[in-house]
């Protein structure tokens, strides 16, 4: 008994040691006078370049922010901002109309921009940039697998002058969004340096060594940068840190150093806030108590706002019964979307909009309200069913039936979210309304299941871009792999092949409009709303703002960080 | 693991118990079981927890889904005594779902492992030799094969997505493999007695012999270590709703329910404490109710727990 | 016992053979691990989803492919376990396998080291204290803070330890304790006392959380084998020579109630590794765990291979050293 009274004090005294060891080592910091930010990246990034498909992320693009340079990005209010460090004067378009010969354009990069080993930026950056961006079967490169190659692939020749490179597309091809082929949302999030591909002695006209340089940039920590800071210390699981870049030939930094911890737990965000351990994060999920509890902390600035993935109720083409346009009709025509909405977030987030065009927001000059037009999302069950009962269903008791069968029941289907999981239970009872019966199933593997057309009804989300001509394609268009319930409409296929290759943004917008009006009428996809994100930060920092029209987010400006006075 | 003879020891008592005064020994376990007093409080309060969540759900008004009617985010008092979800889900009516769906799949887990494991345990222990090593090899492979692994398969390839039934079979698969190693060890040390060996004489078959003989007298560490799965199980189930792969919406557990309400504990505290504490009271009862019946079944009984 | 050894550990072959089968034909049919490619927006060519297949191998054949993950005859020198290569990764192009397994074992280490040591002298203590004051209030309270511990979810006892360390910071004024990471990058360029204040913060908490479940499981085993010893004939004797108290449990009893624990002890090894998974998520260590998690997450089968083979390695050498322990502490038992 004596021992193991005496070991009990020993471990007493043991604790109460390590107690006093580390508040006296707390009072004195030595890292007092460096200006630090702790920014949470809200996910491991998995690779050093974001080109690569088979990893690249948000969650990449954002460790790069203010290392990779690019020629320009979206602001927060939604306006489109050249980058004027980098560039020496905006893109030119050389010719735009077709009919005048190939579509040509031009980008002439800074006289003063330089990489941080002192080796000026070239228009040799940008070109290698384009062959590591393009698909494979454009023959630059053998092993590269980009997430997106779509302007890069229209691409027929380069031509490298000193600092500009002149661009020449395929012959009858057009691209309306040319400015973007090195802005924050191309595929690699702005353009990488060239010469070190010579340096480590790999030639780039050689498409399998510019395979060994791509992967090479996606394996080693960048010790390069082209913007104003260079990442000094990091890995691909903890964090990442980055101080100025000596070399940045723009205005000075504010701050000594940033870190940036991934934290795949939102969970953690309030504790790990309120004890000082980050400065703020922009996460990718909404989370009501998550806000409502940063909004308690003494020191915490936050904001919502929204954000760019929308979501929508699918219908899947292919089954029985939902290839009548006209049950199509009525379904989104008893779906109400107020009701959704204000469930979703009508106390955490008021100021939510429905969305009435699927490519256009309503504050775009673009935007057109085709959903409003009609009664789709209204939730008038009495619409609904006159619309049934004149395409000859009839309401038998609770049940839909056609020609004395019953219609239904439906695969309801959603992946396993708080947000989308209220949503469906609600559409649900808004179809039993009108007879007809949803059952709900959830869904692990969203992108297998919608590949398979494994559904009837499906919510789910795509992430709306200011970049949009391709959108309608990608989704509508009847030989696009993304049409997951095969809606085919010669009209609409018409339309979005026009959008994709118009000379003008105006004449993309026109035809992606026309798009819209088809599938609306066709009642293939109801867009809801878009899903609000939010962002915090300490009252320590300044100048961090959130930027939803950006993959960098909060990290779109980090160059203009600083603390607060 | 499985060569080692294992040291005489328990069921030395019990082998006479086989004949006659059964009864006697049987009524003494049960006087030694209501004496236990921590076990008897346990089992009251299981009871009543019980009631709650497979008679509440009839009694009151709101079920665990969405309903129109229901405001949103409401703190406990008046129609919803335990508040309201922001989504419009009635609180108390979520918990009576939430333990009912918890405790089929603890009971499940229980039972389907418990018979599985000791059939597989007993008959690698009374037939030792080459069908031993094979039997208790194939125990080892699931207890390799790690449970997530089989979740995320499972949960992703099941019509109708991962329901309470499918939960339960997946965390029975991952743990009747342990239940077989303990009636193995148990059987091993059993076999050789005078009794197994005189119905072995008397011309008894295999089966006859481990249902009728050894199974019955490996009955105490049996009984606990299913009492004491049902809490693992339950934990489990709550631990694979954190990862994502538990029960899915709009069904609800309990573990469920409290990964949901994770970030809610200093904003909503009402969504947060009432599953937590729910469930760890269903824990700690049965974990009491499983030492009660240890003390009772064999005072000097242990049995591994992972 | 060199003979037995090796028998053991030839007997797992087959049992790692047939587990890494049932675990490759669960992946496979879990889901298609380019399916977030596909969603892409906009859309990647279709020659980069044939170049991603390819690096992948899921032009082949299942049976192909676990025949290529254990040989590497046929593959592109990336994979094959015989050859040392555990395969590409779904997860990124350049995603090691081997190496970040490596890294992240060190990582989980830290943390299963520090919580099995204390878990272990807690139990001994608890379950000695427990036993020799058997249904007193001290067993009473002992073992109710046992089962309370057993019943609590990690996950939310975890969040509840992250909130109460805030708080004992905000109450004596200074950063004590770390909610989130491993604290290795804090601890850079810091001095040995630095170092040590600085494991200090980042490891209490997470290693607090995964000690107690075990701690108690340990604990009341350690208290029934300390009550049967406490009951057996020769402490009886022992006690009977007139041997003081102190000796008789020093010398005699615990030394013998220690025997189950121990084995027990390298048997949770294993099963403490599952532990960590719960554990390092809240805490947000990068280890076996969140290796684990993300490789289940992007159906990355060739990293849960290597997970599987690490991990199932572990329990069976586990319970190996729990048998020959045995055997060495307790001389009543031969290996044949």
């Amino acid at each position: 008994m004596h021992r193991s009274r005496k070991t009990l004090a020993l471990a007493a005294a043991g604790t109460s040691a390590m107690m006093a060891l580390t508040a006296c080592a707390g009072g004195a910091d030595p890292a007092e006078e460096v200006r630090q930010i702790t920014w949470v990246i809200n996910n491991v990034p998995s690779q050093w370049a974001s080109t690569s498909g088979a990893g690249g992320s948000v969650y990449t693009v954002q460790m790069l922010s203010g290392v990779v340079p690019n020629t320009g990005t979206y602001l927060p209010n939604g306006e489109y901002e050249f980058n004027m460090d980098v560039l020496a004067e905006e893109p030119v378009l050389i010719n735009g109309d077709l009919d005048e010969g190939p579509f040509q354009y031009s980008f002439t990069l800074h006289e003063d921009a330089v990489w941080n080993d002192g080796t000026p930026m070239t228009a040799e950056d940008l070109r290698v940039t384009v062959m590591m961006t393009a698909s494979p079967s454009e023959g630059y490169c053998t092993t590269c697998d980009p997430r997106g190659s779509a302007t890069e692939d229209m691409i027929d020749t380069m031509e490298v002058d000193g600092k500009t490179l002149t661009v020449t597309l395929k012959e009858g091809m057009a691209d309306p969004e040319w400015t973007s082929l090195f802005d924050f949302a191309s595929a690699g999030a702005g353009f990488y340096p060239s010469h070190l591909a010579e340096e480590n002695g790999w030639d780039v006209e050689d498409p399998d060594q510019l395979g060994e340089f791509y992967t090479w940039l996606h394996d080693t920590r960048p010790e390069w940068s082209g913007g104003p800071f260079q990442i000094v210390d990091g890995d691909l699981t903890n964090q990442v840190v980055k101080e100025p870049n000596p070399e940045w030939w723009g205005a000075e930094t504010q701050v000594d150093r940033i870190i940036h911890p991934f934290n795949t737990e939102e969970g953690t965000f309030v504790t790990a806030f309120a004890n000082g351990e980050i400065d703020g994060a922009n996460p990718a999920q909404y989370s009501e108590d998550v806000i409502l509890g940063l909004q308690d902390l003494p020191g915490a600035t936050v904001t919502v706002a929204e954000g760019s993935t929308w979501e929508h109720i699918d219908l899947n083409t292919e089954n029985e019964w939902l290839a009548d346009v006209e049950l199509r009709r009525a379904i989104f025509t008893a779906i109400d979307r107020a009701d959704i909405a204000e469930r979703l977030y009508g106390t955490g987030y008021p100021d939510y909009e429905l969305k009435n065009n699927h490519i256009f927001n309503s504050d775009s000059e673009y935007y057109t309200d085709y959903i409003g037009e009609t009664a789709q999302g209204t939730g008038d069950t009495e619409a609904a069913i006159e619309i049934l009962e004149e395409a000859g269903y009839e309401l038998d008791g609770d049940t839909l039936t056609l020609d004395g069968e019953q219609v239904g029941p439906l695969r309801l289907r959603t992946t396993d979210t708080d947000i989308r999981s209220t949503s469906v239970q609600l559409v649900q009872s808004h179809l039993a309304a009108i007879g007809i019966e949803a059952n709900i199933e959830m869904s692990d593997d969203l992108g297998g299941d919608l590949t398979e057309a494994d559904y009837d009804i499906f919510q789910f989300g795509w992430s709306g871009s200011p970049y949009f001509a391709g959108s309608a394609h990608q989704f509508w268009h009847s030989e696009s792999g993304s049409n997951f319930g095969s809606i085919s409409n010669e009209d609409i296929d018409a339309a979005a092949e026009a959008a994709n290759s118009a000379p003008t943004l105006d004449e993309a917008a026109e035809y992606s409009n026309e798009a819209v009006e088809l599938v609306v009428q066709e009642a293939y996809v109801l867009p809801i709303l878009a899903d609000p994100n939010y962002f915090f930060a300490s009252d320590r920092v300044a100048g961090i703002e959130d930027n939803l029209f950006s993959s960098f987010r909060a990290t779109y400006n980090i160059g203009e960080w600083a603390l607060a006075e | 693991m499985s060569e080692k003879t294992l040291p005489d020891t328990g069921p030395r008592a019990r082998a006479e118990a086989v004949g006659g005064p059964e009864r006697t020994q049987m009524q003494m376990i049960v006087r030694r079981f209501l004496r236990h007093r921590p076990a008897m409080v346990s089992l009251a309060v299981l009871a009543v927890i019980t009631a709650f969540a497979f008679l509440g759900p009839h009694l009151w008004a709101w079920d665990h889904r969405v309903h129109g009617e229901i405001p949103p985010s409401v703190p406990p008092g008046g129609d919803h005594p335990l508040g309201t979800t922001r989504a419009g889900h009635d609180v108390l009516g979520q918990l009576m779902r939430g333990a009912q769906q918890t405790l089929k799949v603890a009971l499940t887990v229980s039972v389907l492992s418990t018979v599985v494991g000791s059939l597989w345990g007993a008959a690698a222990g009374y037939y030792g030799g080459r069908t031993d090593a094979l039997m208790m090899r194939v125990v080892d492979v699931f207890m390799i094969v790690p449970l997530l692994v089989m979740v995320a398969a499972i949960s992703g390839t099941v019509r109708g997505g991962t329901t309470w039934w499918a939960v339960s079979l997946i965390i029975a698969v991952f743990s009747w493999a342990q239940i077989a190693r303990v009636v193995r060890g148990v059987v091993l040390s059993l076999r050789e007695q005078e009794f197994v060996e005189a119905a072995r004489a008397a011309g008894a078959s295999p089966w006859w012999i481990i249902v009728r003989h050894l199974l019955p007298n490996a009955a105490g560490p049996i009984i606990v270590a299913a009492t004491l799965l049902i809490a693992v199980a339950i934990l489990l189930e709550a631990g694979m709703s954190f990862l994502g792969f538990g029960i899915q919406l709009p069904d609800i557990s309990l573990g469920r329910m409290i990964d949901d309400a994770r970030t809610a504990a200093t904003t909503r505290p009402w969504l947060f404490y009432p599953p937590g504490v729910l469930l760890v009271v269903i824990c700690l009862t049965v974990n009491f109710i499983g030492d009660g019946l240890r003390d009772a079944l064999d005072p000097r009984q242990t049995m591994e727990r992972r | 016992m060199l003979v037995y050894t090796v028998r053991r550990l030839l007997g797992a072959v087959p049992v790692l053979v047939l587990a890494s089968i049932l675990t490759f034909v669960l992946i496979d049919v879990s889901g298609d691990p380019l399916a977030d490619l596909r969603l892409q927006q906009p859309p990647p060519d279709p020659s980069v989803i044939q170049l991603q297949e390819e690096r992948l191998y899921l032009d082949r054949s299942m049976a192909e492919r676990y025949w290529l993950w254990v040989t590497g005859i046929g593959g592109n020198g990336d994979i094959g376990l015989l050859q040392g290569e555990f395969g590409p990764s779904t997860q990124s192009t350049t995603y090691d396998i081997g190496a970040n397994i490596a890294e992240r074992l060190g990582v989980t280490l830290r943390l299963v080291g520090a919580a099995m040591v204390l878990a272990f002298g807690l139990a001994v203590l608890t379950g000695v204290v427990s036993a020799m004051r058997q249904y007193s209030k001290v067993d009473y309270t002992l073992t109710f803070i046992g089962f309370l511990a057993l019943a609590m979810p990690t996950f939310w006892f975890a969040g509840i330890m992250q909130s109460a360390g805030v708080g004992f910071n905000e109450l004596v004024g200074t950063q004590v304790f770390a909610t989130i990471g491993d604290g290795t990058y804090q601890a850079q360029g810091q001095d040995l006392w630095g170092r040590i204040t600085n494991a200090f913060a980042y490891m209490t908490l997470p290693t607090i959380v995964l000690m107690l479940t075990t701690f108690a499981s340990w604990s009341r085993y350690q208290r029934t084998s300390m009550l049967e010893v406490l009951n057996s004939d020769y402490v009886r004797l022992a006690r009977a020579k007139g041997l003081p108290e102190r000796v008789v449990i020093r010398r005699h009893a615990l030394r013998t109630a220690l025997i189950p624990l121990t084995t027990v002890t390298a048997v949770g090894m294993a099963a403490i590794i599952d532990g960590t998974v719960l554990t390092e998520r809240v805490f947000q260590w990068r280890g076996l765990g969140e290796f684990f998690i993300a490789a289940v997450d992007s159906n990355d089968s060739y990293a849960l291979m290597a997970w599987l083979m690490l991990s199932g390695t572990t329990v069976i050498v586990a319970n190996l050293i729990a048998d020959l322990l045995y055997g060495v502490l307790d001389p009543r038992i031969r290996y044949e």
